[in-house]
């Protein structure tokens, strides 16, 4: 008997597309979302670009329609709102749905073989609650006064009454909070869905490493999104209900301090949010194109938890400058240093894993390389950050902001783009153009590369970052060329984009199908229909070993091919009771037959071992 | 009814889980995870009265008068006896015995709790004492309401529960709604008595 029960497919629209319960269509909505605002905020950084290499110019095209009071030009307060929404939309309403919340839902259950997420109508809340945060983001927009203000870290007094009388601050605080308690629902979610509803035999260690990603995400999810929800009900009060936690100076006897203590808190383990689960579809992308097992799979787990615990003890770095006590800063320095020891680890595993493959150059796979060699860029320069001699001088210059766009902007978007195409027919039945993707992955790594590179080298030269005119200081007027250049690379990122609203959409409206398993893969969910049905898997599957079996010699010899499934039984097993034919069928029938033969258990068998061990 | 299967560890152990009993232990988690994430929150707030109070050279501020004590030490009596209250509820449930009387009990102890905290807010408010009262104000507005804002939803809870206990629908096998809605009424006294000793008796 199954333990997860099978519920009758939603019949109405609105169950089946816009309420409803499925992880799947959820992930859908939450892609789609995502998409939506990555434009917008994409939107959004190449007007910040128009304004550092056209300053004062006016807006080409679209200037009028957007900025009509001053015919198209970027003035210094709108654009203070522009380089504010643009952090927050990318941050919490671009990358966050798709990584986490897209990917999340739909690899998890999938992937471990079950048939929902543990709390269908919690995760169908935590869609409809992200919602309420969208509209308070478009709300902000069209509020007196523009939409917020005060950089992407909401510093107070900036924040507050004081520095932004607007209402588009507090809406802006307002989507937070609610972005804020989806992430806390979907967490929950994530994390109890991987400790109750992994299939059997499906132990933590045959996890793909995406689910790995994902689960610590979602713990550090859990663990800290509270406390920005915290700091965002301080940031409310403060401006609407009198109280004076921030207000500092003649003003009122708070601290604004305060405020950096807990949004650091929060947001050193939301840089790595951004990050882990890019490191999970990286370790098992590169695995699956390079037809290799991934190089130490325990390792590469083990280094990316070691990453989840170290990145909630590192955040004052963020705040060297705050007058903090230098034995601290000393503490918080050597902490953040440690972390390049296992992000370094799993550097050298990735490249391990492409070490002697087969390499197979797909557009997924283009991009994960793309997103490894940005990330190599992000991590390093990252050293220079975290050592307090040179951050003293770096800090606040576009050094910093090319760092993190490297890390948490390039690596990210370039992964969650590679999870697109990767997983397109689990989303919508069939492949995207490989021709058109392999361009589109090839002109965002190097534009994206030249874009932050261009921020990067006009930081170590002084610029400092969310300067209206930088140009206007004499010291910097001769980096308005680099400035220039790098405009023209963002141009040329976003424009290179539109190659992938075409692809995309044309996948979601083409009536092409694919096999269930295109790219030769292993873990459950390319045993499933593209898309799969609504509950996934008829029978749960019964798991036999790692993710990543590819190139066994005796695979090879008794199937004729380079992989095999997690569930697939080797034909020259005793135990076997068929159904080794196809990759598509679960072997070992429900669970409790499984139980009943004993032997089917997985430990036993040597072609576990290859991976397990 | 229960059925064999495959522990999800692998390895052939041979494990009997009940599919209701597993559900629940599902939901427990969950509610387990969620508390500890809300845990993390109040902690936060905590963490920012620590920092605010640790940075004042005087406790109550200068020209503050300290928080009333009796009250609040009734109160939380009030809040322990309906934790407990339903925690009895709880164990009633499992002896196969009315929840109703218990839930009664733990509801309207609740209710009590918040009026006499109304009470509390409204005689300090009318002397004077508000949320822009400096640091004492916010940090005693802030953490209070957003603690009485959890005791609202946690009576939502339990007036939730009522019409099911009349119509006995929990049995001791299946009863994960009173339990989940313990977890969440004994946490919510949990945080009310570690703010109670941090914010007034401190």
């Amino acid at each position: 008997m199954d333990l997860q029960p099978i519920h009758s497919p939603p019949t109405t629209f609105i169950k089946k597309y816009v309420f409803s319960t499925d992880h799947k269509v959820i992930a859908r909505q939450f892609l789609w979302a995502g998409l939506l605002f990555l434009a917008i905020g994409g939107g959004l950084g190449m007007l910040i670009r128009w304004a550092w290499g056209f300053p004062g110019e006016a807006v080409p095209v679209i200037g009028d329609l957007i900025l009509p009071h001053s015919n198209g030009v970027i003035g210094p307060s709108t654009y203070n709102g522009i380089f504010t929404s643009h952090g927050l939309i990318m941050i919490f309403f671009a990358i966050t749905p798709m990584m986490i919340g897209s990917f999340g839902n739909l690899c998890i259950p999938l992937a471990i073989g079950a048939r929902d997420m543990a709390f269908p109508t919690l995760n169908m809340l935590s869609f409809w609650t992200f919602v309420i945060a969208l509209l308070c983001v478009l709300a902000s927009f069209f509020v007196p006064m523009g939409t917020a203000a005060a950089g992407w870290t909401t510093y107070p007094p900036l924040s507050t009454q004081i520095g932004t009388p607007g209402l588009g601050q507090t809406f802006m605080v307002l989507a937070i909070f609610f972005t804020g308690s989806a992430t806390i629902m979907g967490g929950v979610n994530y994390v109890t869905t991987v400790m109750r509803l992994r299939a059997p035999g499906m132990t933590y260690m045959r996890m793909p490493l995406t689910i790995w990603g994902q689960w610590l995400t979602a713990i550090l999810n859990v663990l800290f999104v509270p406390v920005l929800a915290a700091a965002a009900i301080m940031l409310i009060m403060d401006r609407h209900f009198g109280t004076e936690f921030f207000i500092a100076g003649a003003n009122g006897p708070g601290d604004p301090i305060l405020f950096q203590h807990l949004f650091w808190i929060f947001g050193h383990p939301e840089v790595y949010i951004l990050i882990l689960p890019a490191w999970g579809f990286a370790g098992d992308l590169l695995s699956y194109f390079s037809r290799k097992p991934a190089y130490w799979y325990k390792g590469q787990v083990w280094a990316m938890c070691a990453v989840t615990v170290l990145s909630a003890i590192v955040y004052g770095h963020h705040m060297f400058l705050t007058g903090m006590n230098p034995l601290l800063g000393q503490s918080f320095m050597l902490l953040t240093l440690i972390i390049s020891v296992p992000a370094e680890l799993l550097f050298l595993n990735w490249l391990h894993t492409m070490w002697k493959g087969s390499i197979r150059l797909t557009t997924p796979m283009i991009f994960t390389l793309g997103m490894v060699f940005v990330f190599g860029l992000g991590g390093l320069t990252g050293i220079f950050l975290g050592t307090i001699s040179t951050d003293i001088y770096l800090h606040d210059t576009m050094f910093v902001v090319g760092h993190f766009h490297y890390t948490m902007a390039a690596a990210a978007f370039l992964a969650t783009m590679g999870a697109i195409y990767f997983w397109f027919p689990k989303f919508y039945g069939c492949q995207m153009n490989e021709a058109i993707g392999k361009i589109h992955a090839w002109l965002s790594i190097i534009f994206i590369t030249l874009l932050f590179g261009g921020q990067m080298v006009v930081g170590f030269s002084g610029q400092n970052r969310r300067l209206w005119n930088p140009f206007e200081y004499t010291f910097l007027e001769h980096l308005t060329e680099l400035n220039l250049l790098t405009t023209y690379a963002a141009f040329a990122l976003g424009i290179s984009q539109l190659l992938f609203v075409w692809n995309f959409m044309e996948g979601v409206f083409s009536k092409r199908t694919c096999g269930n398993n295109p790219w030769e893969v292993g873990t459950l969910e390319w045993e499933l229909s593209s898309p799969p049905p609504v509950h996934n898997f008829t029978t749960i599957p019964t798991v036999l070993r790692g993710p990543h079996e590819y190139a066994n010699p005796e695979v090879r010899r008794t199937l004729g091919r380079d992989w095999i499934s997690q569930t697939e039984e080797l034909p020259s097993q005793p135990a076997g009771t068929g159904g080794a034919d196809s990759g598509a069928a679960p072997a070992g029938g429900d669970s409790a037959d499984g139980a009943a033969d004993g032997d089917a258990a997985a430990s036993d068998e040597p072609a576990a071992e290859v991976a397990g061990g | 009814m229960a059925s064999v299967m495959v522990s999800p560890e692998g390895g052939g152990r041979l494990v009997r889980i009940d599919p209701g009993v597993r559900e629940a232990n599902t939901a427990w988690v969950g509610m387990v995870i969620f508390l500890g994430s809300w845990t993390v929150m109040f902690a936060a707030l905590f963490f920012s009265y620590g920092l605010l109070r640790v940075d004042s050279p005087v406790w109550p501020p200068d020209g503050y008068a300290r928080l009333p004590l009796m009250l609040p030490a009734a109160n939380t009596v009030v809040l322990l006896l309906s934790s407990i209250a339903l925690q009895g509820g709880l164990r009633a449930v499992r002896a196969n015995k009315p929840l109703f009387p218990w839930l009664m009990t733990a509801l309207s102890l609740g209710a009590v709790f918040l009026v006499l905290q109304g009470i509390v807010w409204h005689s300090l408010w009318t002397e004077g004492f508000v949320t822009a009262s400096g640091r004492y104000g916010s940090v005693f507005y802030l953490l209070t309401s957003f603690h009485a804002l959890h005791v609202l939803v946690g009576l939502g809870f339990l007036l939730w529960l009522v019409p099911r206990s009349l119509q006995s629908t929990y049995t001791p096998r299946d009863h994960s709604p009173v339990r989940l809605t313990a977890m969440f009424w004994h946490f919510v006294d949990i945080v009310w008595i570690v703010m109670f000793v941090t914010v007034y008796v401190l």
